[in-house]
């Protein structure tokens, strides 16, 4: 494995910290200890402090800190105009040159104290507190994806930290929290989907696969008529569901001559390895670790890792396994060039039973037929395939599968 | 828990189980107690560490900080191979002597201490 792959290896995990140290049951000031660990364990920072910040006084207080002397400053005045100047929950690295630091006065305090990276925390409007940083232990500088990383974390800290306010607000509403548990899902959206473009890249034959499946089992499974929380799951589902293959060497995913007996065992691992990595994390959707676990398993039982039968799996993972291998045979694979649609189509017709669900192929043709047929606003599975298909030819087609299916 | 022992001007330390928060945090106040007392060799073995999380790093961290300020030296023993992928790719290993087990660090010890 790569030294780079290691890394958002371990910045996985440590996001996965992140996300059970905040939504742990320990109380406020052991919780956010925590959290400011895992931060300077993920960045390798000797030093580091929270700060959160005092409206009425313009001060804003450390309310954790590590590694710094008995000098750090207990309270520091802020420059509210100077503050908003600088983009919300984006880290700033102090020493730099050109920057609109060297005038403030906080800042050039903290610069003093040792910091190195600040971090201003937001949640949408309201300035909350901040997070400060010394430079890394090995003296290396910090890297563009170690500043990607920060904003993610700073948005999770400032939800954080305002729940934390709300909380102690006897007038926190029910609406408020609401908002940003929409946020925080947002979040984890955005962290998931840089995930699965570190996915995507290490396959280059392979490339936006996740994506691409994540938007075809949506599809399927509003054809289903599923909730909006459970689709949600679902298409996290999809963006992971080959995470595991971060781990194999990158010649063995790309190599065209046939593999031999290990290197297909090798790769059938990668639906474990997915659900080992993504289990460590919690999500707010439920079954998304299950399904990933079993997007290779197969109706008749031949499939792995578990080789469960087709009553044992889930409609999700059903869904899942049916997108996968139609996005393998609509795409170029080092070992054969795509299939056309139609072909595709009677592939699937062809493994009813033995690879994938009729029920699951039903709502598939259904939904696919209401793409071509314009029917849908936002179509999920037709933008991504070649158009030169004749619709008629593949209209008539599916109809006929739809029809055989429902008796 | 944390359990150790000293021999000498040497401590030998064993994290107990999942190196998070509680047991790194008793880690960090046995190493600190050890400085304390003028032991400023410390061998860290891990043959009991389950599992090191992000946390259980931060807290590796500034142990190795506070053993440089006072010119100590640190020890990591017994690392699995999973403990010692993520030290390298961190690069931790930089700032500790890694032996394969403790008698082997406290073996380097006593040449030092002759010399
Ligand atoms: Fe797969
Ligand atoms: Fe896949």
């Amino acid at each position: 494995m790569s030294l780079e792959l290691k890394r958002i290896l371990y910045n996985i995990s440590a996001l996965a910290d992140l996300g059970q140290e905040v939504t742990s049951k320990k109380n406020f000031n052991e919780k956010i200890r925590s959290v400011l660990y895992v931060i300077m364990g993920t960045f390798l920072a000797v030093k580091g402090a929270i700060f959160s910040y005092e409206k009425d006084k313009k001060e804003i207080v450390p309310i954790v800190m590590k590694g710094f002397d008995s000098a750090f400053p207990s309270r520091l005045t802020i420059d509210l105009a100077h503050i908003e100047s600088m983009k919300k929950n984006e880290a700033y690295r102090l020493a730099e040159d050109g920057n609109p630091v060297a005038s403030d006065l906080l800042l050039s305090q903290l610069s003093h104290a040792g910091v190195e990276i600040f971090v201003p925390l937001w949640t949408r409007d309201e300035l909350i507190g901040a997070l400060a940083l010394s430079s890394k232990f090995t003296a290396e500088p910090y890297s563009t994806e170690d500043f990607e990383l920060l904003k993610v974390i700073a948005n999770q800290i400032a939800i954080t930290l305002h729940n934390h306010t709300l909380f102690m607000d006897l007038s926190a509403q029910l609406e408020e929290n609401q908002k940003l548990y929409q946020e925080m899902r947002l979040i984890y959206h955005d962290t998931i989907q840089a995930f699965a473009a570190a996915i995507d890249a290490k396959d280059v034959y392979t490339k936006n696969h996740s994506y691409r499946v994540a938007k075809y089992v949506v599809a399927i499974a509003r054809e289903l008529g599923w909730d909006e929380s459970d689709i949600e799951g679902i298409y996290i589902a999809g963006l992971l569901h080959d995470v595991g293959k971060i781990i194999l060497r990158d010649e063995l995913l790309n190599k065209k001559s046939p593999l031999t007996k290990e290197e297909i065992m090798e790769i059938k691992r990668h639906p474990s390895l997915s659900y080992n990595i993504i289990s460590k994390i919690k999500f707010p959707w439920k079954d998304v670790v299950t399904i990933v676990r079993h997007h290779h398993e197969r109706p008749d039982g031949s499939g792995y890792p578990d080789a469960l039968k087709g009553e044992e799996l889930s409609d999700g993972a059903k869904i899942l396994t049916l997108a996968d291998a139609f996005d393998a045979m609509t795409t170029d694979r080092p070992y054969r060039s795509k299939l056309d649609l139609k072909s595709a189509i009677e592939e699937l017709r062809n493994c009813l039973g033995t690879q994938f669900d009729p029920k699951i192929m039903g709502a598939f043709c259904r939904v696919l037929e209401k793409e071509i047929k314009g029917e849908l606003p936002e179509p999920n599975i037709l933008p991504h395939l070649d158009d030169n298909f004749d619709p008629s030819i593949i209209t008539s087609l599916l109809e006929a599968t739809i029809k055989e299916l429902s008796v | 828990m944390v359990v150790s022992k000293s021999l000498e001007d040497v401590a030998v330390i064993y994290p107990q189980g999942y190196l998070n928060n509680l047991v790194g945090e008793s880690l960090e106040k046995e190493c600190n107690a050890c400085i304390g007392k003028g032991i400023k060799k410390i061998v860290l073995d891990f043959s009991k560490t389950k599992f090191i999380n992000s946390i259980g790093i931060s807290i590796l961290l500034s142990i190795i900080e506070k053993l440089k300020k006072h010119n100590g030296i640190l020890c990591f023993t017994s690392l699995n191979k999973m403990h010692e992928e993520i030290f390298e790719m961190l690069g931790i290993t930089k700032y500790a002597l890694v032996f394969r087990n403790e008698d082997e660090a406290l073996k380097h010890f006593r040449v030092a201490v002759k010399e």
